[in-house]
């Protein structure tokens, strides 16, 4: 049976991505009352997420 | 609230994901009990995220964070006192009855150690139950989307239904207890920004607290007496109404969460699932009722947020969405959409497993036909997700045209669930008690239910026989209607048991506590493994947070 780790890792790896590339390439779009980009920190956390759930799946696999 | 082109692709990745897994896990399918019950092969962490994830439905989530905003921080009740100690006494107490006996069902359990009329007054009234829960909630999840994003309530009912139907048709009970993890990791990564970004525009706790009443930041403070909290219920109803009978009677005997933990690859797994779910479980409260609380602090900043007004006060079902709308941008927006869809799903997938195996191996194989091959069980099985989606799509149409059905229709299941966990906890601490005496207290439990709400009245509703007492609140009510029904399904329980034949102890060995040796925890287990250990960590932790937030 293969380690559920993988594809939850590989989906949030996927998804910081896009999250991350929005981020960076719209950098202005903000929402109504928040001034930060949302979407680049919280493209960076499901990224490193979505990596510890990779490394922990390929290191056992 | 419109959305991005970023934001479809965040859902169509997510639809991606969850078929693929389904597809993936399809090839595992060989026999009933693989369909059915997995197996018994799942590793612990899956069974116990998928545990609590099959209870995160999208009402809980939408209706979790309208509450906050309601009632305020005193909404953790209903897991730090309606949750936590529920799952330590199934996990220490019952589990080793429930995955000890070998029973593929919770109705299985009922008919090893009562009978077949108590396990068939279970099995129907439970598989009824969740085509109409998975109705309610899917009709729930079509209106906010046409109201928030405007799409059609037919294609999101059908899509979202769909999907659930596919993975869980082709993967069974391992597939949707697979994606429930996803969804269970995709609803806290999706809202965990949310309560940071709401919290910390209110001013973080201390500024939060500092503009609102002090009973929105408290959750025991108040509770000395109905009328001093919005909630309306004081410490007694609280915790014998929703801390024992209801909270109690929902995780030691519904089958949808005790399915997961049947799942698991050993007793120690098993006994583990709720009590490693209780943790997770207890910090939910900060993704979705927090944030509620956070939005009235915003509207008395007059920031630019406020919640659509409704009747004399708000709409507070559109706390979540307005928030959502408020501090997530295009792509984020589209993650926290996708989470509420993972929460729907993971609630409605959780039904259909349940429904699936109560309907094939306690109404279907004990009732219709019996000694067929299993190949045959495996096709019911698969038959009976499709039928269960269609009658929850039927459910969800009907609750569109007839509000006040489903109305009802809630309040008879409260009246049925409420007495199950007396049957239960006679059943198995009590070796006298019988089959006459479970099934003769389930009724007269039931029946002491609805006398209790045709005898009382609270905010309108109830009192349809005559008004013999007012609750300040529906909650008070529902929770002294529990207490009712528990207290006579009890009492009746032990009466007709004194009255009637017991079963020699012989036939009650794995089913009662005191006739059944406790299994040892596996030699492979660590002192952090064995689920007493792990029961006093959960309750001091959670004993923790009732006095931090008190």
């Amino acid at each position: 049976m293969w380690d559920l780790r993988l594809p939850s890792g590989l989906f949030f790896t996927l998804l910081g991505l896009i999250l991350c590339l929005t981020g960076l390439l719209a950098p202005g779009q903000r929402a109504p009352l928040t001034e930060a980009n949302v979407n680049l920190y919280a493209g960076a956390g499901m990224l490193l997420f979505g990596g510890v759930m990779l490394w922990l799946g390929l290191k056992r696999s | 609230m419109r959305l991005a082109t970023v934001d479809y692709l965040i859902i169509a990745l997510y639809f991606a994901f969850v078929l693929g897994i389904g597809w993936l896990i399809r090839k595992r399918v060989a026999t009933s009990e693989d369909f059915l019950t997995s197996g018994r092969s799942v590793p612990l962490w899956i069974t116990s995220l998928a545990f609590i994830a099959a209870n995160m439905g999208a009402q809980e989530m939408i209706g979790m964070c309208a509450s906050g905003a309601k009632y305020g921080i005193m909404t953790a009740h209903f897991y730090w006192i309606g949750a936590i100690p529920a799952m330590i006494f199934v996990g220490v107490f019952m589990m080793p009855f429930y995955y000890g006996s070998r029973a593929r069902s919770v109705p299985e359990y009922l008919r090893l150690r009562f009978d077949e009329k108590t396990r068939t007054f279970n099995a129907v009234t439970f598989a009824a139950m969740t085509v109409f829960s998975s109705g309610i909630s899917m009709y729930a999840l079509g209106l906010l989307f046409q109201l928030v994003l405007g799409w059609s309530f037919t294609a999101s009912v059908l899509l979202s239904a769909g999907i659930v139907l596919a993975y869980t048709y082709l993967g069974g009970l391992t597939s949707a207890m697979y994606n429930e993890v996803l969804q269970f990791f995709l609803i806290v990564l999706g809202f965990t920004p949310l309560a940071i970004l709401a919290v910390h525009r209110a001013g973080g706790w201390e500024g939060l607290a500092s503009r609102l009443p002090a009973v929105m930041t408290h959750s025991w403070s108040y509770m000395y007496s109905p009328s001093a909290n919005p909630m309306g219920v004081e410490v007694f109803g609280l915790v014998m109404g929703l801390g024992f009978v209801l909270s109690f009677g929902y995780w030691c005997t519904d089958f949808l969460v005790v399915q997961r933990a049947l799942a698991a690859n050993s007793m120690t797994a098993a006994r583990n699932t709720p009590l490693v779910a209780a943790f997770p479980k207890m910090l939910i409260p900060f993704i979705v009722i927090v944030p509620g609380i956070a939005a009235m602090a915003l509207m008395q900043m007059g920031v630019g947020y406020s919640l659509p007004p409704k009747g004399s006060g708000y709409n507070y079902d559109l706390t979540l969405t307005t928030l959502m709308a408020s501090f997530y941008p295009s792509g984020l927006l589209g993650v926290g959409l996708t989470a509420l869809m993972a929460s729907f799903m993971s609630g409605m997938a959780g039904n259909i497993t349940a429904l699936n195996t109560v309907w094939t191996y306690d109404i279907y194989q004990g009732h219709i036909r019996k000694g067929a091959p299993d190949r045959h069980y495996l096709l019911v099985g698969r038959l009976t997700t499709i039928v269960g989606t269609g009658l929850s799509i039927g459910a969800a149409y009907l609750a569109q045209l007839y509000n006040n059905i489903m109305d009802l229709l809630q309040l008879v299941f409260g009246f049925v669930n409420a007495p199950l966990f007396a049957t239960f906890l006679l059943g198995m601490f009590w070796s006298r008690a019988t089959g006459h005496g479970a099934f003769s207290g389930l009724l007269a439990g039931t029946g002491a239910a609805a006398l209790t709400h045709g005898l009382t009245l609270a905010e309108g509703k109830g009192a349809w026989l005559a008004c013999l007492h007012e609750f300040p609140s529906t909650m008070a009510q529902n929770f002294w209607i529990a207490i009712v029904a528990w207290t006579t399904c009890f009492l009746t329980t032990i009466v007709v048991s004194l009255l009637s034949r017991p079963r020699p102890a012989s036939e009650l060995v794995n089913l009662v506590y005191g006739i059944t040796r406790l299994p040892p925890p596996e030699p492979y287990a660590r002192w952090y493994q064995r689920p007493g250990v792990l029961a006093v960590i959960v309750g001091a932790a959670c004993l923790l947070l009732n006095i931090w937030f008190g």
